[in-house]
């Protein structure tokens, strides 16, 4: 047909300036999440030994289901470690960018009408989806580049730029594959949510079979996954091309696809029709409270699943970590036990310390991750009222207090949900690998213990984005700028001479005992909690007393 | 006493005044009318009276009780209807109405469903499938199974086809009778000239005009057209006459024009020798009066 892609060089322009902040952010978090990780990687195993000591974690299928193949660990270079530990985490956040990217352009953008202003504007049919995979296209491109040359800027040995290349556009290829999927199934799917969804369940699928794959050793299973393809290129190992050819001509196939299917269907639908809905209510939804939670029950669930498959996996490595490294001194260096008291240990008193040091870091990785639902939660009265949608509740028989009540009492009881989750998702795979020797910092009561020593520190955060949204509701999205410093100073802070440490200790996350290396003191817990009251009851407060502001 | 009452009334945003001391007052039973182009601050009253905002000044209170702080008291009894109805995308029709009901207080079951069969509206269909129209259909039955009695409602017909706005006017009429308040903002005219007993046009954060519609009529022009067998004596050079044209008589035996309606006792005396052969009169509608009202103030 003549005219399809009329105008999309203007609307590349355009989706690309709406851009400029959103997709800025996403490639300068994902240049850091992976070539300002290098060197730290690097320091924390600076030699063969140190190197050849964390090949013996790849004995466990299940790592190698979690992180992949076991490539290079005979010649276990900086180059072949950091892709087994970074490529596909890195290609993840990718794709999960990616995803975000395009149904934000194509199916949200059809639901709230703008893609019917562009359409009737003399712009191609197809204009809309072909600027909205261009410039896909483009912001991985200009991923792939930095992450590439960053990579080589660290200066690492075996960590060069041919490798770099290939592992900049391994991650910039598998964002695109996603790019592709999410276009086709904005196609398929007549609204932004249902698209969402179908994305991130390819992207969960796609994940796990690779998983399946690598576990069994087949390679074949694997490469169905643009995961698993992207891994068995071996990036600063062998930097084979083949997969990213096969990579190319996926996101061509998808792409063609999902262009057929927009330029045959009507605006407004999809092709998997929706199914009517109930006709009345139930009773659950009629409520400030009830409303609440219904608008958050799918992410609610959603985020318990991943925290209890997350706890799983970890646990699972953990639970064999101990065992296999257990008398390795430089473990027990790394994790900041000086050699001469390590030497009066026991050999049964090192593994304990070592599984209790890994069963600490990836306690306080969980609760970190578990804070942006919490977040989610408690910043929705804002989005709502951001969306016009506020009005229709605060119209009606319902106080400001008790409308903002709702939305935070969910992210209160979600934040001791999530870590009971975690910590049941820990026990149960600790407990079936271990057997009967369960470390004692795995225990069931100890690691509910351990993931509910957060609560004070999520509290706070939650208590600051209610003051956010009560006080500064046009500026509230800077608490994400806070839970970001948050995580920065969980993972970095204890560097020595990064962050001064005043402004460490602003992270409430700063103040919660490393149990169980250290015992639970209440005192800190008790400051952080009323802390949080405070600040809730101040966002309360203001929240009542201010104008709605759409 | 009146049901609502607005006296001198201030609004800022930051430094932008968006009402600058306006007052309105609706009498139990009254359906009232409030006009004006965008942004006049139409919405911005209403958000006021129902407490969503905070007057800089003035006073604003509904059956006696102050907007701001009497907000929950007062919403028992008030059904509102907003400009622009943005729903949840992942919920359908159906449950947003029971929602919303339910979030007033009490709602009449049989009267949902006469509504959704009458304004003839698919509750089974999730939100983010429907129409302008429809979502302003979600509203209105919620308003309108409501028992409430003061019924706000921001240009409630946007995006209903004419079918619809008629069924809309009937629900009106049908609170009207049961002895409720309407407060109908819009700036569709036609619909206020229908409903309203009472009129109040408000431009740039200020009522410029109050009254019934007799009252502002009288404050305008009447449209006149004339035919006469001999020819007319010059009115262009009049004041009170405006947009004289020929109306495709031959010249000077024909004429259309508007006049000031207080003048047209002076018109009617210097053509009456003229031998009149036809003569029609007639009252402005009130898109006339607006225009007129504005292009008088514009010009300023």
């Amino acid at each position: 047909m003549r005219g399809n892609f009329d105008n999309s060089v203007s609307l590349i322009r355009f989706i690309l300036r709406r851009e400029r902040v959103i997709s800025a952010v996403w490639v300068v978090l994902l240049v850091l999440f992976s070539a300002g990780l290098a060197p730290g990687i690097n320091g924390m195993f600076p030699d063969d030994a140190s190197r050849s000591q964390f090949a013996l974690s790849y004995d466990n299928p299940v790592m190698i289901s979690m992180m992949g193949p076991a490539y290079g660990i005979e010649n276990y270079t900086p180059g072949a470690m950091y892709t087994g530990m970074m490529l596909l985490w890195v290609a993840i956040t990718a794709c999960v960018m990616n995803i975000f990217f395009v149904v934000r352009h194509t199916r949200a953008d059809e639901e709230r009408g703008r893609v019917e202003v562009v359409r009737s504007l003399p712009t191609g049919r197809l204009a809309n989806l072909n600027a909205t995979m261009v410039s896909a296209v483009i912001i991985n491109a200009v991923i792939a580049l930095l992450i590439g040359f960053g990579l080589a800027a660290a200066g690492i040995e075996s960590i060069d730029l041919a490798g770099g290349m290939l592992f900049g556009a391994l991650v910039g290829l598998a964002g695109l594959v996603f790019a592709a999927l999410a276009a086709l199934f904005s196609q398929l799917s007549s609204s932004a949510g249902g698209a969402m969804g179908m994305s991130f369940l390819a992207l969960g699928g796609l994940y796990l079979l690779r998983g399946a794959g690598d576990m069994q050793g087949s390679d074949a299973i694997s490469c169905i996954s643009p995961l698993g393809l992207i891994l068995r290129s071996q990036a600063y190992i062998q930097n084979r091309l083949w997969p990213v050819f096969i990579l190319v001509l996926e996101v061509i196939i998808i792409s063609a696809a999902a262009y057929k299917l927009n330029s045959i269907r009507d605006m407004d639908q999809g092709f998997i029709a929706a199914k009517p809905g109930r006709k009345e209510a139930k009773p659950g939804l009629l409520s400030p409270l009830g409303l609440a939670y219904r608008l958050m029950r799918t992410m609610l669930i959603a985020w318990i699943i991943t925290m209890l498959m997350l706890g799983a996996s970890y646990g699972s490595v953990i639970g064999e970590i101990g065992s296999f490294v257990g008398d390795s001194p430089e473990y027990l260096t790394v994790i900041g036990i000086p050699p001469e008291i390590a030497d009066g240990m026991t050999d049964a008193d090192k593994q304990d310390i070592i599984s209790s040091y890994f069963g600490l870091f990836v306690n306080s990785i969980m609760a970190l991750i578990c804070i942006v639902p919490l977040l989610n939660a408690a910043m929705k009265p804002r989005s709502e009222e951001r969306e016009g949608r506020s009005e229709h509740v605060l119209s009606r028989v319902v106080s400001r207090v008790k409308y903002l009540a709702g939305y935070i009492s969910i992210s209160y009881a979600a934040s001791v949900l999530f870590p009971i989750a975690t910590a049941l998702g820990l026990y149960s795979s600790v407990a079936a690998v271990s057997g009967d020797s369960i470390p004692p910092s795995f225990e069931l009561g100890s690691l509910l213990k351990a993931n509910l020593a957060y609560l004070p520190a999520m509290w706070v955060i939650i208590g600051a984005a209610v003051l956010a949204v009560g006080l500064f509701p046009k500026a509230s999205g800077a608490i994400w700028g806070y839970y970001g410093f948050i995580c920065f100073a969980a993972l970095f802070g204890n560097l020595p001479d990064l962050l001064p440490e005043w402004i460490s200790k602003l992270s409430p996350m700063s103040y919660i005992p490393r149990f169980p290396l250290d015992d639970i003191s209440f005192a800190p817990l008790a400051v952080l909690a009323l802390i949080a009251a405070a600040l809730t009851a101040i966002g309360f407060v203001s929240y009542a007393r201010r104008d709605y502001r759409p | 006493m009146p049901i609502m009452e607005v006296r001198d009334l201030v609004k800022d945003y930051g430094k932008t005044r968006a009402l600058n001391g306006i007052s309105l007052s609706l009498e139990a039973g009254e359906v009232y009318g409030f006009i004006g182009p965008n942004g006049a601050g139409k919405t911005t009253t209403i958000r006021v009276l129902l407490g969503i905002l905070k007057a800089t000044g003035g006073s604003a209170s509904i059956f006696g009780k102050d907007s701001w702080r009497d907000a929950v008291e007062i919403h028992k009894r008030v059904s509102y209807v907003p400009g622009d109805v943005n729903l949840w995308p992942n919920l359908t029709g159906g449950e947003v109405v029971d929602l919303f009901v339910r979030l007033r207080g009490s709602g009449d079951k049989s009267r949902r469903e006469e509504l959704i069969g009458r304004f003839d509206f698919d509750p089974s269909k999730k939100c983010n499938t429907y129409s302008k129209g429809n979502r302003q259909k979600v509203a209105l039955v919620a308003a309108f199974s409501s028992d409430a009695d003061l019924y706000i409602l921001d240009e409630p017909t946007s995006g209903l086809d004419p079918l619809m706005g008629k069924v809309f006017q009937e629900c009106v009429l049908e609170v009207k009778k049961a002895g409720k308040s309407v407060f109908l903002s819009s700036h569709i005219l036609s619909e206020v000239e229908q409903l309203c007993d009472k009129i109040s046009i408000i431009r740039r954060g200020e009522i410029t005009e109050t009254g019934t519609l007799q009252e502002l009529r009288h404050l305008t022009r009447t449209r006149v057209a004339i035919e006469a067998e001999r020819a007319l004596p010059d009115l262009a050079s009049l004041p009170f006459v405006h947009n004289l044209s020929a109306g495709g008589q031959a010249a000077g035996n024909g004429a259309l024009f508007q006049v000031d309606t207080k003048e047209l006792g002076k018109v009617m005396e210097l053509v009456a020798p003229c031998g009149i052969t036809k003569l029609e009169c007639s009252p402005p509608s009130l898109e006339e009066l607006f225009m007129s009202h504005y292009d008088a103030k514009a010009g300023v």
